[in-house]
């Protein structure tokens, strides 16, 4: 992945895939991303997806360190807001990745590589039209390998 | 390093068609991890289950990677046969090849066998640091404690204590019956209301399994589902009680719609509840009435139907009717809410009894004529497009039920969340009449306004729901799972670590954690049974301290670093 050794046809890939990382809920964004699945949706497949119990469990720490491994961005599906079967648990993760998203504009890395997206539960159209909409944006930014240059 | 299993399933087809299942599962057994890598037909089918378990247990391997269809297809179904064999359910990491893999990138065979690759290997790096929490087990204590002595709370109190259980029934006022002690007769039986809760409040004084506290009041709520820790005060004094399940009951008061109409300030500008009260002490003939419906209810404030004001006007104007023939009731709406077959049946016997209707819109309001009495109202009828002047000296409003003040007290106490209204939601639609804290219940109007049946009902619903956690002898923490099978998991804290700042007590939804005290600092601990494993705490912990052991942190960042590893493919 990294290193002196790649082409610049390479780069030029990577550049047009972005590499995305998905935190799904298992409650919500992972049933979309079920649905999406059984009706066939297709999807670039660029994106790893890994389940979490609730949005809430996505931690900072490893959305930093997704981005800090070369990874362009990070997605967080969640429930809608106020339909969290763990309470209030959904928006202190959007208040809590909202502040994330300050620091990592601050930094110079760019607010705009987390994606927060409540809502995809059974909305399997919902969720294939995030992960576009989110590649699409992606590809406008400049790749966070530093090192592969 | 733990050894891992690897077991792929084609999915008679479905997934094979796509990757290159034969390829991936060569790649698996040069892993150094990986004990043993096969691939098969199917995994899900029963005698598939049990071969596949034998071959677990002969190859050696602590932790099995599964790769096959999601969760939600048959990945669960999966994962409980081999639990049913004998394999730990947190040694099993599940794979979703087929609608997370295969079905979404058909179009390019050979990228969707390297992501399926990389998939497989997460799963795998995963592996080594995924733990079982460890459960605990509390003892139920087979008694229950109602909030409100209205109609919902009755039924729940004579149907529990029928089945053999001990109920704390507890009551603001000083008798049974809630709400129906202020009506005199319930739709749509049109029985008197006293009748109605006649034998339940005998009930509940002849049963010995019943103990009633009037003039109550909660004062603290702890613990859990099977052992919650209640201090209350009664016109008795105060007591402790220790009961396994709380149904709150509580009820919901009637709104006054001071401003609206006039209301207090016009003489026979009245409400449905001092209608009732009229009722209840004499009967007096009244001549003519008008009732206007959705006063305070459809509106912005309020976007609610309260859904008993339709039928109770149409009880009350019935009755006008019943008790002078030639007396002009109208009823003035803005739509009839009337569902279901015997409600409908009851509008059209208020229609053949000489009701009269008129329709009104919600800009345009009917007004009360008359400056020192009621001498009229005048609507315009939106039917026949025409102003109408109603004469009348009474005019009754129909508002709706609301929360009572008190909720947010109670459901601060018992951990729960209000409703945008106030009222008590339960988990929608799946789980009724249970709440989102797992051994409290919930019915009759706390939940939304309803009828007396249809609160007695629910009252009958909630306690066997309650039964059902009271039954058993012993509760275990990973048991408390609404979904088929166990719970996830709970947050643990290396009390070594702990710095005790708190953050963990301040963000978790059900107050599972708590500091405690240890003598040289605080150290947060967690309540077990009341945690639900949504890992709110563990994204607020400055140090990592409180983790969820099924999805450690160390698990997290293999996954991250394993998901663009090495692309062997190319």
């Amino acid at each position: 992945m990294t290193g002196p050794g790649r082409s610049n046809n390479r780069r030029t890939e990577e550049q047009a895939t972005p590499r995305m990382l998905v935190f799904a809920c298992k409650w919500c964004g992972l049933i979309g991303a079920d649905g999406a699945g059984k009706k066939r949706i297709p999807l670039p497949a660029s994106f790893r997806v890994i389940p979490v119990e609730c949005a809430a469990l996505v931690e900072p720490d490893a959305v930093i360190r997704a981005l800090a491994s070369g990874i362009s961005g990070v997605a967080v599906l969640g429930c809608h807001l106020g339909g969290c079967r763990f309470n209030h648990a959904n928006h202190a993760a959007l208040k809590r990745l909202e502040l994330l998203k300050t620091l990592l504009d601050a930094t110079g890395i760019g607010g705009k590589r987390l994606l927060l997206a409540f809502g995809t539960a059974h909305e399997d159209h919902q969720y294939a039209e995030v992960i576009h909409a989110f590649f699409a944006e992606l590809k406008t930014l400049p790749s966070t390998d530093p090192w592969m240059y | 390093m733990s050894k891992v299993a690897v077991l792929l399933c084609r999915c008679f087809g479905a997934v094979d068609g796509v990757i290159d299942l034969e390829a991936l599962r060569r790649e698996a057994e040069e892993d150094a991890s990986v004990v043993s890598s096969t691939s098969s037909d199917s995994l899900c089918l029963k005698e598939d289950m049990e071969k596949t378990a034998a071959l677990i247990r002969d190859c050696g391997a602590e932790k099995v990677v599964i790769g096959g269809c999601s969760s939600l297809a048959r990945g669960d179904a999966v994962i409980g046969g081999l639990v049913r064999e004998g394999i730990k359910c947190s040694h099993i990491g599940l794979v979703d090849l087929r609608e997370g893999c295969a079905w979404i990138h058909g179009d390019d065979p050979h990228v969707a066998t390297l992501k399926a690759w990389n998939l497989v290997q997460m799963e795998i790096a995963a592996m080594r640091y995924r733990k079982a929490s460890d459960d605990v087990t509390v003892r139920v204590c087979p008694e229950a404690m109602i909030v409100g002595a209205g109609p919902a709370g009755l039924s729940a109190a004579c149907t529990l204590s029928r089945l053999g259980f001990r109920v704390h029934l507890l009551e603001r006022g000083s008798s049974p019956g809630g709400m129906l002690n202020l009506i005199s007769h319930v739709y749509p039986s049109d029985e008197k209301s006293g009748d109605k809760t006649k034998k339940y409040s005998e009930e509940v004084e002849k049963n010995p399994l019943i103990s009633f506290y009037p003039k109550a009041k909660i004062l603290s709520v702890r613990g859990f589902a099977g052992d919650f820790k209640v201090h209350i005060s009664s016109s008795e004094g105060e007591k402790k009680l220790r009961v396994g399940a709380v149904i709150l009951a509580s009820g919901a008061r009637v709104w006054l719609p001071y401003g609206l109409y006039r209301y207090g300030k016009l003489k026979h500008v009245i409400t449905q509840m001092e209608l009732e009260r009229q009722f209840l002490r004499e009967s007096v003939p009244i001549k003519t009435a008008v009732f206007i419906q959705c006063v305070g209810a459809r509106n912005k404030d309020r976007p609610y139907c309260a859904t008993m004001c339709c039928p109770s006007s149409l009880k009350n104007a019935a009755r006008i009717r019943d008790e002078n023939p030639d007396a002009r009731v109208f009823i003035l709406h803005r739509d009839i809410m009337t569902p279901g077959s015997v409600l409908e049946a009851y509008y059209r016997k208020a229609l053949a009894k000489g009701v009269q209707f008129i329709r009104f819109q919600e800009t345009n309001s009917p007004e009360i004529l008359g400056d020192e009495r009621v001498e009229g109202v005048e609507v315009f009828d939106i039917i026949n497009g025409m102003k109408r002047e109603i004469d009348t000296d009474l005019v009754v409003l129909s508002t709706p039920l609301v929360p009572n003040d008190d909720n947010a007290k109670l459901a601060g106490m018992l951990g729960l969340e209000l409703d945008r209204y106030g009222f008590f939601p339960e988990i929608y639609p799946l789980h009724p009449l249970e709440t989102r804290m797992d051994g409290v219940f919930i019915c009759g109007s706390a939940r939304w306004p309803v009828s007396s049946d249809q609160a007695m009902m629910q009252g009958e619903g909630a306690a066997v729901k309650a039964a059902s956690l009271l039954g058993r002898e012993a509760v275990s923490a990973l048991s408390l799972s609404r979904v088929p099978g166990e719970k996830f998991g709970h947050a643990s804290v290396r009390a070594e670590a702990c710095t005790g700042c708190g953050n963990c007590v301040a963000v978790c939804p059900f107050e599972a954690c708590r500091l405690q005290n240890t003598g040289r600092k605080s150290v947060s601990r967690v309540n077990k049974l009341r945690c639900k494993a949504c890992g709110n705490c563990v994204s607020a912990c400055p140090n990592g301290t409180i983790q969820l052991p099924e999805h450690d942190y160390r698990a997290v960042g293999a996954m991250i670093k394993q998901a663009f590893a090495e692309e062997r493919f190319k």
